[in-house]
């Protein structure tokens, strides 16, 4: 025994029971409050498909009672009701309903009597679903250990691929999964339940299987047991994955299912799909159909043989259809008393069950229906009628039958959503009165009830038609040996013809026992019954269809949007065929002619969580970054990046780089290896600069812009011999820079080939007046200024270690920037503070390099330029070389040059001792006109104030210009300043 | 979103291995007028039918490669 607690209550459940089974074992017949009246409603399907058993468990709102397994310890709570589900005060509005027709909302606020805002709070409090609550909206992630748990940890995706997958794990389904698998395919069993065999788990007959299937030796045995072995023989085949509890909800382009499986969601490809989804019931429509106790047929078995529930004591059986009987018979065999058998046809298919029905001494009342359903909280009695050939209630017939269980067996809908999401269609069969599958898609195959036929025999049948067609159309199988397809083939023609047959048979009984369509009871005065609900999410009645539709909404799709009917959490499962029929009869157009309304993914609700999938955020490490922990520098995010902020301070790195030497990581800046004849002219095309004049040993700073004149990245590029370029892109804009050149390369049909060697190389630069005592120290190449100037390059040993040096100078001091294999990161950053000790040196942080190069103002490209920057507001019109004859942007920065530009990158100082950050205002010098903004500013140590870059107008592009700074609502003064406030001639940079 | 597309290197793989890269079309010559420019850099087709577009192998061989797809129902030929 599992014990879980129900609205306070302790409660118990064997193995095996979902909530709402242990509940009705309990007593419980109330299980939810309805929608917009708070009618009492109980259970209705049992098979997840209707809203009526929509729980809250464990504080995650809108879990089907009926589906959900019970664990132990579970909190289970009611929704929508208060204060409790016996006596919702709210259950008053039922009584004053008909003054809440169909489209109140739009009638009642469009030409406001009452003001919407005034009465908001009462309706949201009044309606809606669950409550998420608040420990789970704050996410904190701390939910439940089992199952459930909302911690984004416990999603996941899983990918998985078939020759064929099957969904549906009926009869049919697990004969066409046994099939394909049989010929070799690799198979895919998508079933929402947690065991194989559809509805022979509890239907509860003895079984008789016509040889003729190839079955027959399963004739003469329980359902429940032929399940079980069907279920072995499928688990056990090798190239079989059965997918048990696990809902496809979607179907998507290529064949792709979108499976959920409790928190998981998996992406399933399958070459050939085999639909055996099957078809569900749904109630008809009368007086208070919607009472506790009012079942679907299945609902009842499923009870009865699944968990071991009695549903009542005594029943009362509707029917249309021959399920009914099998209905019946499960009742009595449970020792239920069966007070009337009711059936809307003359005539029934299986006669001997009918007999058998009679020989209990049970009523038997062929060609009725029912009218009402009485009752307060339970069903206590039904009014039954005859009806005529129109299917009209035949006045004066009435008879009270009192009863406390009633079971509708009034209608299949075939569950085609999915089927319809691969574009296959379905059409209205008059004789079947279902939508059966037409027009199939290539690779769609379909078997079972789905098809609209409830028999069996030919389920199987079908189902071995799908597999085997499925199977023999793959094209891996075309290649298998030719005796085995000929053997298939023959079989599937074989099936076929039987199928062909079978069905012909079956429309014949049809045509035999077809009744009146009693699917809407109505007959005169019907109109003032306004408690046949056809729709039970969202409490529609028959009167709001027809006057919906009578308001001039006879369209099925305006139909739905204006009375919300089929857009409850049931989504149409209950109420679109009943609706049809409404919308059909008012309008005099046939139910084919009406159609059925588009059913999109997700065919059930899918939690965000499980679509979202596992929080995998990626996170990337430099070869030195556990060094940067080591001497306890802050790390701070840049984009997928770990970098050091700073280690000591600011100040303290600053002084060093600029008066002995520093170090920083800069392994995250993107690297490309560009190779082939053609790699100069490539560059020449995409960067601005020109590239193929370089010498080899040079580099040069570049920038590449789109064609429309768009600064995109910028960085150095250095040529390492004739054919080989080394670039380096911004941080974290590397894989766009090489999808960009590959593009071109491609485009232009340049013999250029791009490598990102990011990930290989680390990096770090040396910078500072003492860099080159530290690295000659560790190396034999030349490092004197003779040797190796400002803008060249060279390959050579730095401590051992193969680099690549170049001398360059971001942060505005004798530098190099020094490429190595990323794994001797930690070796090589050692050896250089080791190496450097003598000279002070110190690891310098993102920081400070900011105030390094912002005194020398080196652009960062998206912090000092955003997406409208071409490179001469951004003060670099020297990177543009005219005289290519083309190259990326050139018509557009043609057109540029010659026009003023809207805005300048300008350098400014501030006034005393006042601040500007990044992204204040700016204004003019008298405060009356907005000029631009600052792009970045921070404290220069070496000017002994705040300084900055800003975009402005292009009047302030001059020496000594003023403007001001709006910050913190204060307008601070500052001055434009052209040249960089370090270093102006750049002679630190090239000594 | 979840079709699959052929790269002509490395076969049918899941269209989020790529990068979608735009309509193709012919770049104007340098010298064309701003109008032919202005097309070419802002304007798209956005057509509900077949065209062809750039995509990029990120997740697999690095290449660019043209496609032809129906905008309608993703269906795709190289």
């Amino acid at each position: 025994m599992l014990n879980f607690e129900f609205n306070g209550r302790r409660m118990s459940a064997f193995e095996g029971d979902t909530i709402a089974s242990a509940l009705y074992a309990s007593g419980v017949r109330i299980f939810s409050r309805s929608f917009k009246y708070h009618r009492p409603r109980g259970l209705l399907c049992v098979s997840g498909r209707c809203p009526n058993c929509l729980m809250s468990v464990d504080g995650v709102p809108n879990v089907k009672a009926c589906t959900e397994r019970v664990r132990a310890g579970m909190k289970v709570k009611s929704q929508n009701c208060w204060p409790s589900l016996e006596h919702d005060i709210f259950s008053v509005i039922d009584k004053i309903g008909r003054f809440l027709p169909v489209g109140f909302y739009y009638k009642t606020f469009i030409n406001p009597p009452i003001e919407w805002s005034r009465v908001e709070w009462i309706i949201r409090r009044l309606t809606g679903l669950g409550d998420i609550e608040e420990e789970i909206a704050s996410a904190t992630g701390k939910g439940p250990k089992d199952g459930r748990s909302i911690h984004s940890s416990s999603f996941e995706h899983l990918n998985l691929q078939a020759d064929v997958a099957v969904i549906g794990g009926g009869p049919s389904g697990i004969f066409a999964a046994l099939e394909a698998g049989n010929a070799g395919a690799r198979v895919v069993l998508v079933d929402d339940q947690p065991a194989l065999g559809g509805h022979l788990r509890y239907s509860g007959e003895t079984l008789s299987i016509d040889v003729a299937t190839g079955e027959g030796a399963y004739s003469g045995l329980k359902s429940s047991a032929v399940a079980s072995t069907l279920e072995k023989a499928v688990r056990d085949r090798p190239n079989m994955t059965v997918l048990d509890n696990s809902t496809a909800f979607g179907i998507y382009e290529s064949n792709l299912i979108g499976i959920v499986r409790g928190n998981s969601v998996i992406r399933l490809r399958a070459e050939q799909l085999v639909f055996a989804t099957g078809a569900h019931e749904f109630p008809s429509v009368f007086q208070n159909n919607d009472l506790p106790e009012v079942f679907l047929g299945r609902g009842i078995q499923r009870l009865v043989n699944l968990y071991g529930v009695i549903p009542g004591k005594r029943a009362v059986v509707v029917s249309n259809n021959d399920s009914g009987l099998g209905v019946a018979r499960t009742l009595m065999d449970a020792g239920v008393k069966l007070e009337a058998y009711i059936d809307s046809r003359k005539a029934v298919g299986a006669p001997e069950t009918l007999a058998e029905i009679e020989d209990a001494k049970v009523q038997t009342f062929l060609g009725w229906a029912v009218k009402e359903a009485r009752g307060s909280k339970h069903v206590s009695s039904v009014v039954i009628c005859e009806v005529d050939n129109e299917g009209e209630l035949v006045h004066g017939t009435e008879r009270v039958v009192s009863c406390d269980l009633v079971s509708l067996s009034t209608g299949f809908e075939t569950e085609a959503w999915l089927l319809n999401q691969t574009g296959s269609r379905t059409i209205y069969d008059e004789l079947l009165r279902e939508f059966i599958p037409r027009e199939l898609k290539p690779t769609v195959y379909v078997c079972g009830d789905l098809t609209g036929i409830h028999d069996l025999n030919i389920a199987i049948m079908q189902g071995k038609v799908a597999g085997l067609s499925a199977a023999v159309n793959l094209p891996a199988m075309e290649r298998s040996s030719e005796l085995k397809v000929e053997y298939q083939r023959k079989s599937l023609e074989t099936y076929s013809r039987l199928v062909s047959q079978y069905e012909g048979k079956y429309r014949e009984g049809m045509k035999r026992t077809r009744g009146p369509d009693v699917l809407v009871v109505e007959y005169p005065g019907s109109d003032k019954m306004r408690k046949r609900f056809v729709c039970v999410c969202e409490d529609v009645v028959a009167k709001d269809i027809s006057l919906a539709t009578f308001e001039g909404f006879d369209d099925i799709e305006t139909l739905k949007r204006y009375s919300t009917v089929t857009m409850g959490p049931c989504q149409g499962k209950m109420c679109s065929m009943p609706s049809l029929h409404l919308c059909s009869r008012v309008t005099g157009r046939s139910i084919a002619q009406t159609g059925r309304t588009v059913s999109r993914p997700p065919y059930v609700p899918v939690a965000m969580g499980a679509l979202a999938g596992a929080e995998l955020h990626p996170v990337k490490l430099t070869g030195i970054h556990y060094k940067h922990i080591e001497l306890g520098a802050r790390i701070m995010d840049m984009g997928e990046w770990k970098r050091p902020h700073v280690y000591t301070s600011v100040e303290e790195e600053y002084k060093a780089v600029r008066e002995s030497v520093g170090v920083i990581d800069v392994s995250t800046l993107g690297r490309l290896d560009v190779k082939g004849r053609d790699a100069g002219k490539l560059l020449d095309f995409v960067y601005t600069h020109i590239f193929s004049t370089l010498k080899v040993g040079k580099s040069r700073y570049g920038v590449i812009c789109d064609d429309a004149g768009i600064v995109l990245d910028d960085g150095t590029v250095t040529r390492l011999s004739e054919t080989h370029y080394f670039i380096t892109t911004t941080t974290g804009n590397v894989e766009f820079v090489e999808e960009w050149l590959v593009w071109w390369a491609t485009a232009l049909r340049l013999d250029a080939y791009i490598t990102n060697v990011t990930a290989g190389l680390g990096a770090v630069n040396v910078a500072g007046p003492k860099a080159r005592d530290l690295l000659q120290k560790l190396t034999t190449v030349d490092l004197s200024s003779g040797a190796f100037p400002y803008m060249s390059s060279a390959e050579g040993e730095v401590a051992g270690v193969p680099c690549i040096l170049l001398r360059i100078g971001f942060v505005g001091e004798t530098g190099w920037e020094i490429h190595f294999p990323a794994e001797f990161g930690e070796y090589f950053w050692d050896t250089l503070l080791e190496a450097g000790k003598e000279f002070g040196v110190k690891p310098f942080g993102v920081e400070t390099q900011r105030v390094l190069r912002l005194e020398k103002k080196h652009v960062i490209v998206g912090q000092d330029t955003d997406a409208l920057s071409n490179p001469f507001e951004a003060d670099m019109a020297w990177t543009v070389k005219f005289e290519k004859e083309d190259f990326v942007g050139k018509a557009a920065l043609v057109a540029a040059e010659k026009k003023e530009p809207e805005r300048m990158l300008v350098g400014f100082v501030m006034k005393d001792s006042m601040v500007a950050h990044d992204g204040d205002q700016v204004f003019s010098q008298d405060g009356s006109r907005h000029v631009g903004f600052v792009t970045s500013s921070k404290f220069s140590p070496k000017v002994g104030r705040c300084v900055g870059m800003a975009l402005v107008t292009p009047e302030h592009y001059k020496e000594g210009s003023l403007i001001r700074v709006k910050s913190d609502d204060a307008l601070n003064g500052a001055e434009v300043t052209l040249a960089p406030f370090y270093d102006p001639e750049g002679k630190r940079l090239r000594a | 979103m979840g079709f699959l597309l052929e790269c002509p290197n490395c076969g049918k793989r899941d269209v989020y291995e790529f990068r979608f890269g735009g309509e193709a079309h012919k770049r104007p010559r340098v010298n064309s007028s701003s109008e032919e420019w202005m097309k070419y850099v802002y304007m798209r087709e956005n057509v509900a039918g077949v065209q062809q577009e750039w995509w990029f192998h990120r997740l697999g061989c690095h290449k660019w490669f043209l496609a032809i797809r129906d905008t309608r129902d993703n269906s795709v030929s190289i």
